[in-house]
């Protein structure tokens, strides 16, 4: 602690326990605390306490308050549980008798204020906060307080029964691992107080009729299960298996909801997952048991485990098929497709009565399509799915939302009446479509895959959101066809489904609907991104409307859309202006008059991000070397340096930076500089000549002005890059070992001018005309100048200083003492108003 | 019972964050979505791991309602969409749906300007969430699913500020947002027709003010900023882009024309433009005054203010700046402040609230030396002034709002406890509801006792109607009828009609009773006396005397056997249906007090 946090803390203290004083703001007594904790976890010892008297004094004084606010109260309990953390400093507390004071049974636990959930919150929080040793342990066991803690498990605030949950996981776990002398065994069962007190507890509730009980002993158990991976865990399960064994069962007990987390938790854990047999056995019951809306996270669980016998494997996977086969033998003809199961395997009825009943069908399926889609984006499947059929049954789901199928079976009926127009279900489907997409499998379907993608790219009844997953699926299988088209050259299948695409592509550009036109666009642009070197894909994108559309965007009334649009257009140039052979035929695509709408679209665009997008484009094209040869290069460069530099939008001057640095290193290589790894040339500073040319150009482009500019910018950020370009400049062109000559060197004016800018730099955002006058006679554009001012400025501390954060001071404890301290005795009507 | 089930994650009890979960007719919504600027880390989230114990957010909740695009109640939305992976529906009014993204990207700036931050989300995801919102217009129905409905109320506060009916059936719950009771400037005041929701859930931020007119405080707002420029002064109204901003600068246009001043006034960001955009597509959320002279001249087209370049900060003489962001914690309004802190003709007014740590909370606290960045001190000798026009309904308004909209219950939030709890009172003893005011995390629910509409067969009404009893309203009238439930509706039908949808065979329920009655005489004889007395007794009905020896009453049946033990005593067998349970009971306890003597 500071010497200053020293003496501010006496008063904050008194403040804070002075009733009197309104109520200190609640992010103040979290921030306190969260520096407490940082105090303490570094120093174990008592001289926090020793040195600070006035925490206990604070303590005590807020005990002898007659009515403390509950605020404060909760804030001491938990302060005293920081402070009591470590066991000297506990017994420290305990002698002051502060602590039975404030935990005991004579505390505020049998007062008015208990009824306050964060005084309730508090008490737990502290507990937890404190129980990192044994006498912590003893002394909550031997005061009773722990049937506090079990109360609170049923606490109305979820807050606090979560907090009292995991507190007895906590203790449990403490109890055990700090006071058993020698492994515990099934037989030789003999557990420390504490922990047989809270086992004797599960014991009983598990036992009881209660659903409440047995519902938090089964979390207690799961959380215990999920934290802690020690052999006494079995000893413990075994205990109470045969009765939780029993809930799969027993339909009276409504505890089945909570199994599959619990067994999940077990199976991560190697205690359960490498025993023999019977916990596995366990599982496959209750994939067996459960109903399959409770069985699905378990199943998605299991397969995810590296761990886990093939048969209990297949069985999970059954779970999460089920419901799909069933769609599919709902949709068709008794033999018409080989289903996704073989039906002896599993007893259809329980998932066709919940997909038949309108309350349970659309909930039920989202929850299958989520896991399945989880289950896919594993790197690694431990079972084979049937890609094939899966994509069936989720093209037919997706026709039976649209009412493309109304089959004739009494449940295929029902399912496609209930999914009709069922947006949810649609737009899981789709996720998982577009998963399916990396899998091998369901190429014999591709052709009606993409009848149902078009359809609900057609559909004006196909919602926005809709809209946006089917365009993904769609990407994603465009570029799966591709690949299938270059391998069996199925090249006229490819050239039809994208000139589908793009007619429908033509209509959706030009839709009512911002969101839908943003869309659109968004998905021309990863099309480009992916299949620009596909010769169909450029001839049917080319020979449609899209482009021209694309152009047309520029102009939209949405801000977001116009950004779209240049990314767009952007990327569209990869393919009309920049590739080595063009398909444009005449005049249709004006590689200038685009760069002249981009360029105007930065200069003038009222709003940011049309302006931030053009900037990402132009650095992207710059990257690509797609901005022609270098003195064009230089011309573009210096044209967008001039327009971002006053650009209102920090980002858009950011991205200017980013551009400039690109241009830096391109240079730098194509000149041949050491520093650039790429380099023709590699001999330090091959000659000054490049050297000289190097800086000649970067004054030319007028960089320097915007990047000294940029490290007195309003908007941290920007400072920050300018300086790391600089600090990279400098390092180009001045090795390591010369710099140190350099400074100092120089004619006289030259020097003034670089120590007003030394100056005005150290005044950072508050610097004023800068750069406005011509810099007070530092001329950016005066190669010999720009060297010795790169060699002189001090950067480096230019760099640290940037790099603190602007709330670097705001977050010092110090800040946080003294704002407290300021608001005793301020008007209270302040704190109430909001926005 | 039915119940409804409110619980805060944020705004319970507190002013930090608003994000409440109500639980109505099995549906599940989320109210608002915000987040707490005084926090860095985590913290300025709710905490959505205790929606949903099990299971998917996108499964268990059907829909997420924001009421403004304050950041309070908005923040945390591209978070919770983009980050933690709720991918269902998203309401908000027009102007919430076109302005939100302007704010998120504000805050966004901030952020990354500060060390250490993670967990924050991007442009893109402003934008990928802002696209699965859907608009909604004020008084539209909108059918979420085919169960759950919301409609939007005029909310004042904030230009598109809306409260919401939420409506399941025949249970409704209200939730207000924050708002206004009291028209101002550029909007107008809150309104809600006579719904009856079973439950309000209102904020209570002014819960125990009656706030002076707004009028003086906007009089010594005006009076503070003229002084200041005519001694030669400057300025500093540090403002979020959207809101309060507006409004000021419509004061501050209307004043300086009015006095014909010539000092300039400047608002410091590009989202000047956007925002008064905003403000001209959706005048028709404005107040009728703005609306009325619109054809005439757009109050937010200002002839005096002017967009702001940075090195207008040091040209000499008076200035007025509006300058983001609002609590002076960083960018330009921060840069500006440093600049005219040292002179003491100068004035900054803050009009809102900041959080702990920020300049603008240092300064209203009144610390007048500050530690800036490389522990440079700065001296601050400007005015610092603080100025609420935070557009909040007062006790006043709120009571109003309760006696307009009638509900059965209210629930406070948004509130500080102490305030709450005076409130609660009032509203108990005056209105004779219960009001609740639950923590975060608390879970308060609330029975509820609906009425459910039933379908009645036109059968059923044709069979009544020509027994002649024609419908009346006032008059309520007991039908029979048997009760069909199915496939989510109650029908009531004829029986017959229900045996026959339900494919069901009729059984025929008789009831029977053993009367004893001393009688010396012969079986005949003692049933010709039953008969006598019967035919006495129920002269509108028709009683018979059946050959058999029985005897009828309408459809109860009287058999008489003498005792097999004592012949003096005979046993009355009446047996009845079900229909004529009512007379069947008279006619056992008319024959229990045994026959007259005169009927002899």
């Amino acid at each position: 602690m500071t010497r200053e946090c020293s003496l501010l803390l006496p008063r904050v203290c008194a403040a804070l326990a002075d009733p009197r004083q309104p109520g200190s703001d609640d992010t103040c007594l979290e921030k306190l605390l969260d520096w407490f904790r940082d105090l303490t976890e570094l120093d174990p010892t008592v001289k926090l306490l020793q040195d600070n008297p006035c925490l206990t004094e604070f303590i005590s004084s807020v005990l002898a308050l007659p009515e403390p606010s509950p605020s404060i109260l909760s804030f001491t309990l938990r302060l005293a549980g920081i402070l009591a953390a470590s066991e000297i400093r506990f017994q420290h507390l305990q002698q002051e008798k502060l602590l039975i004071r404030l935990f005991g049974r004579d505390g505020p636990l049998n007062s008015a204020v208990w009824e306050d959930a964060s005084v309730r919150s508090g008490w737990v929080e502290g507990v937890h906060s404190m129980m990192h040793h044994q006498p912590a342990l003893h002394f909550l066991c031997d005061d009773g307080s722990i049937d506090v803690i079990f109360t609170l498990q049923g606490d109305p605030s979820l807050f606090v029964a979560s907090a009292a949950s995991q507190l007895l996981v906590h203790m449990l776990t403490l109890s055990v691992e700090s006071e058993t002398t020698k492994p515990l065994s099934t037989k030789d069962c003999d557990w420390p107080a504490c922990a047989q007190m809270i086992i004797k507890r599960i014991e009983d509730s598990l036992q009881s009729s209660s659903a409440s009980h047995i519902e938090q002993s089964l979390k207690l158990l799961t959380s215990l299960f999920g934290s802690c991976r020690a052999t006494w865990t079995e000893v413990l399960w075994l205990g109470v298996a045969k009765q939780i064994e029993s809930f799969l069962t027993e339909e009276t007990v409504q505890a089945q909801h909570m199994l599959a987390n619990l067994f999940l938790n077990m199976a991560w854990s190697p205690v359960f997952c490498d025993a023999e047999g019977s916990f596995w056995a366990l599982v496959t019951s209750a994939l067996e048991h459960l109903t399959p809306v409770q069985a699905g996270p378990l199943a998605v669980g299991i397969l995810r485990l590296y761990k886990c016998p093939q048969d209990v494997r297949i069985q999970a996977v059954t779970v999460l098929l089920q419901p799909m086969d069933c769609i599919l033998r709902a949709a068709s003809q008794p033999l018409e497709y080989a289903g996704l199961l073989d039906e002896s395997v599993s007893d259809p009825t329980a998932v066709e009565s919940l997909l038949s009943s309108k309350s349970s069908c659309a909930s039920l399926l989202c929850q299958t399509l989520a896991h399945l889609e989880e289950l896919l984006s594993l790197i690694r499947l431990p079972v084979d799915l049937p890609y094939t059929s899966l994509l069936r049954s989720l093209m037919t789901i997706l026709q039976f939302c649209n009412g493309f199928l109304c089959p004739a079976s009494p449940l295929g009926s029902m399912i496609s009446r209930i999914l009709i127009n069922s947006f949810r279900v649609q737009r899981s489907a789709l996720d998982v479509i577009a998963a399916l997409s990396e899998k091998k499998g369901g190429d014999s379907l591709i052709g009606s895959l993409f009848d149902v993608l078009l359809a609900y790219l057609e559909s004006p009844n196909t919602s926005p959101t809709v809209l946006k997953k089917t365009f993904q699926a769609t990407s994603k299988w465009l570029m799966r066809l591709q690949e299938l088209s270059c391998s069996n050259s199925q090249w006229q299948q490819t050239q039809k489904i994208l000139e589908d695409v793009f007619l429908v592509l033509q209509k959706r550009l030009c839709s009512p609907c911002w969101e839908v036109r943003d869309s659109s666009l968004e998905f021309l642009t990863v099309l480009i991104k992916y299949l620009r070197d596909q010769d169909e894909f450029r001839q049917s994108l080319l020979s449609s409307e899209v482009p021209r559309l694309t152009e047309n965007l520029l102009e939209d009334p949405e801000s977001y859309v116009r950004a779209s649009a240049v990314t767009a257009v952007g990327h569209l140039a990869f393919i009309t202006y920049f590739a080595s052979e063009s398909p444009v035929v005449g005049n249709q695509y004006n590689k200038e008059n685009t760069v002249a709408k981009l360029q105007e679209i930065l200069s003038t665009d009222p709003e940011g991000f049309p302006r931030r997008a053009v900037i990402s484009i132009f650095t992207k094209w710059l990257r690509q070397g797609c901005t022609g040869q270098l003195e064009d290069t230089e011309q573009f460069v210096s044209r967008v340096i001039q327009t971002v530099e006053y650009d209102l939008d920090w980002e858009v001057r950011l991205g200017g930076l980013e551009l400039v640095e690109v241009f830096c290193s391109q240079t730098i290589c194509q000149l041949g500089l050491p520093e650039c790894p790429y380099a023709p040339v590699s001999s330090a500073v091959t000659s000054s000549i490049h050297q000289d040319e190097l800086l000649q150009i970067f004054c030319r482009t007028k960089l320097f002005s915007f990047l000294f500019r940029s490290l007195c910018d309003c908007d941290k950020p920007v400072g920050q890059r300018a300086c790391d370009i600089l600090l990279g400049l400098r390092s180009s062109f001045y090795p390591i070992s010369t710099l140190k000559d350099s400074q100092g060197t120089g004619d006289s004016p030259a020097r003034d001018s670089i120590a007003w800018l030394q100056r005005t730099l150290r005044q950072g955002s508050l610097a004023q005309n800068f750069l406005t006058d011509g810099g007070n006679g530092v001329d950016f554009q005066d190669p010999e100048i720009m060297m010795l001012a790169l060699g002189t400025i001090d950067l480096e501390e230019l760099h640290d200083e940037l790099n603190k954060s602007s709330d670097h001071v705001e977050k010092s404890p110090q800040s946080l003492l003294q704002d407290i301290l300021a608001t005793v005795g301020t008007i209270e009507e302040n704190e109430a108003d909001c926005y | 019972m039915p119940e409804i089930k409110v619980t805060p994650l944020g705004a319970g009890q507190d002013v930090g964050r608003s994000c409440i979960l109500v639980s109505i007719a099995g549906k599940n919504v989320m109210l608002d979505c915000g987040m707490h600027m005084g926090y860095n880390d985590d913290r300025r989230f709710p905490d959505f791991s205790y929606i949903t114990q099990n299971g998917r957010l996108t499964d268990f909740l059907d829909c997420v309602i924001i009421s403004h695009f304050h950041l309070d109640h908005c923040g945390a939305l591209p978070y919770f969409s983009e980050m933690v992976g709720y991918d269902g529906p998203i309401y908000m009014t027009h102007p919430t749906k076109a302005i939100c993204p302007i704010l998120l990207e504000d805050y966004r700036k901030i952020t990354v300007d500060k060390k250490g931050e993670t967990n924050f989300f991007t442009s893109q995801m402003i934008k990928d969430c802002m696209k699965k919102v859907v608009a909604v217009h004020l008084h539209q129905t909108v059918q979420v699913d085919e169960e759950l409905e919301i409609k939007a109320y005029y909310a004042g506060h904030v230009l598109g500020a809306a409260m919401f009916q939420i409506k399941v059936g025949c249970e409704s719950v209200v939730y207000t947002g924050d708002y206004n009771m009291t028209p101002d400037r550029h909007l107008g005041a809150a309104w809600i027709d006579k719904c009856r929701p079973d439950l309000l859930i209102t904020e209570s931020t002014y819960a125990t003010t009656i706030r002076d007119s707004k009028r003086c405080r906007e009089r010594d707002f005006l009076k503070k900023v003229h002084e200041t420029v005519e001694r030669g002064g400057k300025v500093l109204i540090p403002v979020f882009a959207l809101g309060r901003a507006q409004e000021l600068c419509i004061l501050l246009e209307t004043f300086w024309e009015r006095m014909n001043l010539k000092a300039p006034i400047y608002f410091s960001t590009g989202l000047t433009e956007k925002a008064n955009h905003y403000y001209k597509l959706f005048i028709t959320w404005t107040n009728q005054k703005i609306r009325k002279t619109f054809v005439q001249r757009n109050m937010f087209e200002f002839k005096h203010i002017k967009a702001f370049d940075r090195a207008f900060a040091d040209n000499p003489g008076p200035m007025v700046v509006f300058a983001t962001p609002g609590m002076l914690h960083a960018g330009q309004s921060l840069q500006i402040f440093r600049k005219w802190a040292g002179n003491e003709k100068n004035m900054v007014i803050m009009p809102g609230y900041c959080v702990q740590g920020t300049v603008g909370h240092k300064i209203l606290s009144g610390q007048r030396k500050l530690e800036m960045e490389g522990r440079q001190i700065l001296e601050v000798k400007m005015q610092v002034e603080y100025m609420s026009f935070s557009a909040h309904a007062d006790a006043k308004g709120i009571m109003q709002l309760i006696r307009q909209a009638e509900p059965r219950n209210v629930l406070l939030v948004h509130g500080e406890a102490k305030k709450m709890e005076f409130l609660k009172q009032k509203i108990e003893q005056e209105f004779h509801v219960n009001c609740y005011m639950p923590a975060n995390g608390e879970t308060t629910t609330i029975l509820t006792n609906p009425s459910i509409p039933v379908d009645i067969s036109l059968g059923l009404l044709k069979r009544e109607t020509a027994i002649g009893l024609l419908p009346d309203v006032k008059k309520p009238k007991l039908m029979h009828g048997t009760l069909i439930m199915k496939d989510n509706s109650f029908r009531l039908v004829s029986p017959e009609q229900a045996l026959k949808e339900l494919g069901l065979a009729e059984h025929q329920l008789r009831f029977t009773c053993r009367v004893h009655i001393q009688d010396p005489r012969k079986e005949h004889e003692t049933v010709l006396r039953v008969y006598n007395h019967l035919k006495g007794v129920l002269k509108d009905y028709s009683v018979q005397h059946l050959p058999d020896g029985s005897i009828t009453v309408e459809s109860i049946l009287i058999q008489a056997t003498a005792h097999s033990e004592d012949q003096g005593t005979k046993v009355l067998l009446v047996s009845w249906t079900y229909q004529d349970e009512e007379l069947g009971s008279y006619l056992t306890s008319l024959l229990k007090k045994g026959l007259p003597q005169s009927t002899a």
